[in-house]
């Protein structure tokens, strides 16, 4: 038996694959709307347990329902997404299975009880296979959401939740991005002097008809990107055909989420960046120069 | 009422060497107050002084955690105290591991209001650690914290979420990840520093902890390998055109093949 942690949205369909893979059925758990629980439960799992809707409870509050979901299921293996809640209750079910919990999976296969990972290691610097022979807790990206297959039966349970209340919401941005599904995408960094010249960044994604991306720094603590746009090992992972890196140094903790992209462009003042030797194609001058020149000549017919 | 802020201390993976065969090695990385764990502190801090609360520092790892240069650093940072799980087993420990170490070490203490960590750690960096702490304790856990009050018996809480933001309340006791930016991080002053040397740190055994598995190989990150073509910029409008086309052979750009 294998256990997929569900959390609010059903884009899960990495989990689902990646749980067909392995010895057992698979059981989900399902912490949001009915509507979610209904759409996993045609997504190819065998069972689905769902703790009804959580009104005003985040989350978050389902952890105890979610660990003791997997302290009876007793799974072999524990998939959930890198989204925050779905991170939480994740370790919410390492803790009560007391399950070792590895991020940036690569691979995992399962046999005759034991359990197979490779995994990347610090920021994803290199990669490491491990041998498991009790449960482990797994975190892979969740995909977009699985095609319609099967129809598991949905059982609803209590919940035991925990006393926290969401109490207000503020709406910022509206707009979603999906910068995995972008074929090209340009990424800013704090090369860029003034949140005002994002716009030669916009120009040049524009030409490329390319998303808007950006470092960490750009989006918490400058602010001047939504949170979702920033890559990385903390923010989004891409495989784009085309990433370019304008005004950024290329700290792994960066490359880590761009590493998969088919082509790199690096431009940087600095030839020491460590993004120029990432990069397929490397330009060491002034982005202020380079940036407008790419966008007039990608303009020309 | 104790604030604890549970930290780590950590060598950046862009100063360690990978091996041929995969190995990290991190002997020449200098290991410091992870830079996160630098912004809970803050705020931990911050919340202290707020309610008159003492601010404890909890770290856990191998021996290195507990040399006079590691706690002096966290102590400088504005900590009242510290309370160390140094030992040689727990280098190794995983999230789940280390999430143990410092549950057990918490049982320990009275009347804790909060539970304050960073966002991720520099070497690991899987934002896993105090979800299973919350829930080896079961207590409440929310991530992306930006701001926390204490109220009598609860903590109002707000957090960034896609989109936006959210107001939330707590019954009890909670562990709270703060987002990388609830607070700016100053420089320890000189004060700070002597002051550290006298605060109390208090050393805790350990207990076995859970182990990541039977370590099987290692390799070298497998990617796409780069080109590594250097384009002259002297002439910025000669150094465009000649990327665009080259991107342009590479049938990477609109209208290229998939
Ligand atoms: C635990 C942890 C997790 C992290 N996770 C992430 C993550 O997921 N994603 C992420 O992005 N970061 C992450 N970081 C931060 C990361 O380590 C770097 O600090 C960050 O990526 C640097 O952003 P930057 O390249 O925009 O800025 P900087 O490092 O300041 O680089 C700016 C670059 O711009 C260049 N430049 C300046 N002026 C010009 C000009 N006129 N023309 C051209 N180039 C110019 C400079 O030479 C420099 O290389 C994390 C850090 C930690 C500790």
């Amino acid at each position: 038996m294998n256990l997929i942690i569900v959390a609010g949205t059903a884009s899960v369909a990495n989990l689902v694959t990646t749980a067909a893979q392995l010895d057992g059925e698979t059981l989900a758990v399902v912490v949001g709307s009915r509507a979610v629980a209904e759409r996993i439960a045609t997504s190819g799992v065998d069972k689905v347990i769902w703790f009804g809707e959580p009104g005003d409870r985040p989350l978050e509050a389902f952890a105890p329902a979610v660990a003791q979901a997997a302290t009876a299921a007793r799974p072999q293996v524990v998939l959930g997404g890198r989204r925050p809640a779905e991170r939480v209750l994740l370790g919410a079910a390492a803790a009560a299975l007391r399950a070792p919990a590895l991020i940036d999976v690569k691979e995992v296969t399962s046999q005759a009880g034991t359990v197979m990972v490779t995994h990347g290691v610090n920021g994803g610097i290199a990669v490491t296979t491990r041998e498991f022979s009790g449960p482990v807790a797994l975190m892979v990206d969740g995909g977009g959401v699985a095609p319609v297959q099967g129809a598991a039966p949905i059982e609803e349970t209590p919940a035991a939740t925990l006393p926290m209340q969401v109490t207000a919401v503020q709406v910022t941005a509206v707009t979603e991005v999906d910068l995995a599904a972008a074929p090209r995408v340009v990424g800013a960094g704090r090369g860029l002097r003034a949140r005002e010249d994002l716009s030669i960044i916009e120009a040049l994604a524009a030409a490329l008809e390319a998303e808007l991306a950006c470092t960490r720094p750009l989006a918490e603590g400058l602010d001047w990107l939504p949170r979702d746009r920033y890559l990385g090992v903390s923010g989004q992972h891409i495989a784009p055909r085309l990433y370019v890196a304008v005004g950024v140094s290329g700290q792994l903790q960066h490359l880590a989420g761009v590493r998969s992209a088919e082509t790199i462009v690096a431009i940087n003042s600095d030839p020491k960046a460590p993004v120029l030797a990432e990069a397929d194609y490397a330009l060491v001058g002034d982005l202020y120069e380079l940036v407008p020149a790419i966008t007039a000549a990608l303009e020309q017919p | 009422m104790k604030i604890v802020v549970a930290y780590k201390w950590a060598a950046d993976p862009q100063e360690a060497t990978v091996a041929a065969d995969g190995q990290v090695d991190f002997s020449r990385a200098k290991s410091a107050v992870s830079d996160y764990d630098a912004v809970a502190i803050t705020v931990a801090r911050h919340l202290g002084d707020t309610h008159g609360a003492d601010v404890v520092g909890l770290t856990v790892g191998g021996p290195e955690v507990a040399t006079g240069l590691a706690t002096k650093a966290a102590l400088s940072r504005g900590l009242d105290a510290l309370m160390v799980v140094a030992d040689p087993a727990l280098t190794a420990a995983g999230s789940t591991g280390t999430a143990q170490a410092l549950a057990t070490a918490l049982a320990g203490v009275d009347d804790i209001a909060v539970l304050i960590t960073g966002d991720s750690s520099v070497d690991v960096g899987a934002k896993l650690v105090p979800a299973v702490v919350g829930g080896l304790l079961g207590w409440p856990v929310l991530t992306e914290v930006t701001a926390v009050a204490i109220e009598p018996g609860a903590l109002v809480v707000e957090r960034a979420v896609s989109g936006g933001t959210e107001q939330l309340r707590i019954d009890g006791p909670a562990v709270l990840a703060v987002a990388t930016d609830a607070a700016t991080v100053k420089a320890p002053g000189m004060k700070d520093v002597l002051a550290a040397a006298k605060k109390p740190v208090q050393q805790l055994p350990a207990d076995p902890v859970v182990a990541d598995g039977t370590l099987r190989s290692t390799a070298r990150l497998s990617g796409p390998a780069r080109r590594g073509i250097q384009i002259s910029t002297d002439d910025p409008a000669a150094a465009a055109a000649e990327l665009v086309s080259a991107l342009r052979a590479d049938g990477v750009l609109i209208g290229g093949q998939q």
